[in-house]
């Protein structure tokens, strides 16, 4: 489903982001990506939804390679993978609905479509009755999880969340990876990008190591090493 | 898709109204620009046709020795017809030359009376000449100090019209560049305004334009709200200047004929040329907008 072949990212001038970095995570698998700060998780998570591009290396999404997308397949690209960010809000002005049908509006879905998907995905993330809220009137896990709805939206193979829990307390932080286990029990694969010892020692789920932007180390059901 | 076209148009007019000082800085500056444009029409029909006007009436009169036999006045006559630069000639005879005369000073009883005392008509046969052009009179001049008609010519009357029509026009000149400096400026200023608006409608805008690229929005979904934008301004923009215009021109024609003594069809001239005038300045400020917007785009934007 992913496959990176000795990707290295170099920021300019010289940064180094990831450095020859090789993996490959099957169709419906949950994998975390553990790490210290500036080890280039979010460069990783980044560029497989093309948000950058690998200096060297070859990145290949469901047999796609993207390596070198064009700027008009990216929108395509991205209709098919559904990305959480820390710092990727919501709009204050509109409803929990609204910011949800937002994302379906803007990719050019029919109306009948939105009206059916929205309640779908609010289902899914257990806000149904919040519809009609404002963002200020919800919890930080609230509101991640509306996020979450509007990740997915367009039913996306592969899900990428860098650092979902990264404001949030215990409870909440559990909430949302129930969450995206739920997500991944649908079938989709997920990535998850943390420095969270406990959820990635509760997920008991394949582990990747990121230190200085390389692999150091990669397990099956592995726990948080650092 | 028919949907985007309405989702497009929604986005935009969200942004004109969120913005709308904004809008409203931007659309004076358009309305200013496209003024100063139209004004230095105005400015330049009015011009032409003072100089056609004045123009019309240059003539010399060609005043002849009253021994001058009809066969010599008609010699005279074809040679100048058949000279391009004359437009027009006109043939007074003596006798018409004398009843012109009497009339004029028919109050004057000094004149009159001398003109009695006078038994021969004093006057002889006078071609009035018009030319094609101010400039061709040196030429017709010069074409009456032929040998053939030379001595029959008693005096060439031609008042100095090329002073005055090389009076309007310098100083036409003069006020055309300050209008062309204008417009250029206020172009300018609407470039940089249009640039600026646009610039801070990314800016304002940066979280849901960083949704849309996430969610899979095509980039041409992202642009397009601000393309159709600046069409928004541009038809504002043309609309005001419209509304201005022409109740200006409705008040302006009148004192202008008034003041020429004929008609300066201003109100005719901008009803008949007025959808070409309109159309080519909306498509050029379209054009403006298009092409700051896209700057603006393409520095501030990352799609
Ligand atoms: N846009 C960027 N420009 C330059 N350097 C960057 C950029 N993004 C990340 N970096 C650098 O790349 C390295 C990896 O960063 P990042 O992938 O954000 O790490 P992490 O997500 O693990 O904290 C860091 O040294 C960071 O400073
Ligand atoms: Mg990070």
């Amino acid at each position: 489903m992913i496959q990176l072949k000795n990707v290295s990212k170099v920021y300019p001038p010289n940064v180094i982001g990831v450095k020859d970095v090789s993996l490959h995570i099957r169709p419906g698998e949950f994998v975390s990506i553990v790490g210290q700060s500036g080890t280039g998780k979010s460069t990783l998570s980044k560029m497989l939804f093309a948000e950058e591009r690998p200096t060297t290396g070859k990145i290949y999404i469901g047999g796609w390679d993207i390596t070198n997308i064009s700027d008009q397949d990216v929108p395509l690209l991205r209709r098919q993978i559904g990305v959480v960010f820390q710092d990727f809000k919501l709009l204050p002005k509109k409803t929990v609905h609204e910011n949800v049908a937002f994302a379906l509006e803007v990719s050019g879905e029919k109306y009948q479509r939105i009206k059916k998907v929205v309640p779908q995905v609010l289902k899914i993330v257990n806000l149904s009755a919040q519809a009609d809220r404002y963002p200020y009137q919800l919890s930080g896990g609230e509101q991640q999880r509306v996020v979450i709805a509007r990740a997915l939206v367009h039913r996306p193979k592969i899900f990428v969340a860098d650092e979902p829990t990264g404001n949030l307390d215990t409870i909440n932080t559990r909430e949302i990876i129930d969450l995206l286990k739920k997500i991944n029990e649908f079938g989709t694969t997920v990535v998850l990008v943390t420095h969270n010892r406990e959820v990635v020692n509760a997920l008991k789920k394949r582990v990747i190591t990121l230190d200085n932007g390389q692999i150091v180390s990669d397990v099956e059901t592995g726990r948080y090493r650092i | 898709m028919i949907l985007l076209p309405y989702r497009i148009t929604k986005f935009a007019l969200q942004n004109f109204w969120r913005n709308f000082w904004l809008s409203v800085i931007t659309i004076s500056m358009l309305v200013l620009t496209l003024l100063s444009i139209n004004i230095l029409l105005v400015f330049n029909f009015v011009t032409d046709q003072a100089v056609n006007y004045v123009e019309d009436r240059v003539e010399i009169s060609v005043y002849f020795y009253e021994q001058t036999t009809e066969e010599q006045l008609a010699g005279a006559v074809a040679y100048l017809r058949s000279l391009s630069q004359v437009r027009d000639v006109e043939v007074v005879t003596a006798q018409e030359a004398l009843d012109r005369f009497i009339k004029q000073h028919a109050d004057d009883e000094e004149i009159m009376q001398s003109i009695e005392t006078v038994e021969d008509n004093p006057f002889g046969p006078t071609l009035v000449v018009k030319a094609e052009s101010v400039q061709d009179f040196d030429f017709i001049i010069q074409a009456l100090e032929n040998p053939n008609y030379q001595d029959l010519i008693r005096e060439k009357d031609f008042s100095n019209y090329e002073e005055i029509i090389s009076g309007i026009r310098g100083s036409t000149e003069r006020v055309q560049w300050f209008g062309y400096g204008l417009t250029a400026i206020f172009l300018l200023i609407a470039i940089l305004i249009v640039f600026n608006t646009v610039r801070i409608g990314i800016f304002i805008h940066r979280e849901e334009i960083a949704i849309m690229k996430l969610v899979g929005a095509s980039s041409w979904f992202v642009r397009a709200p601000f393309l159709l934008e600046g069409i928004i301004y541009s038809v504002f923009a043309l609309l005001i200047v419209v509304a201005i215009l022409y109740p200006v021109l409705l008040t302006l024609e009148p004192k202008f004929s008034s003041y020429f003594g004929s008609t300066i069809p201003l109100m005719d001239h901008f009803y008949h040329e007025g959808i070409w005038i309109f159309v080519s300045e909306l498509i050029a400020l379209i054009l403006i907008n298009t092409i700051s917007t896209g700057l603006a785009m393409r520095k501030y934007l990352k799609v």
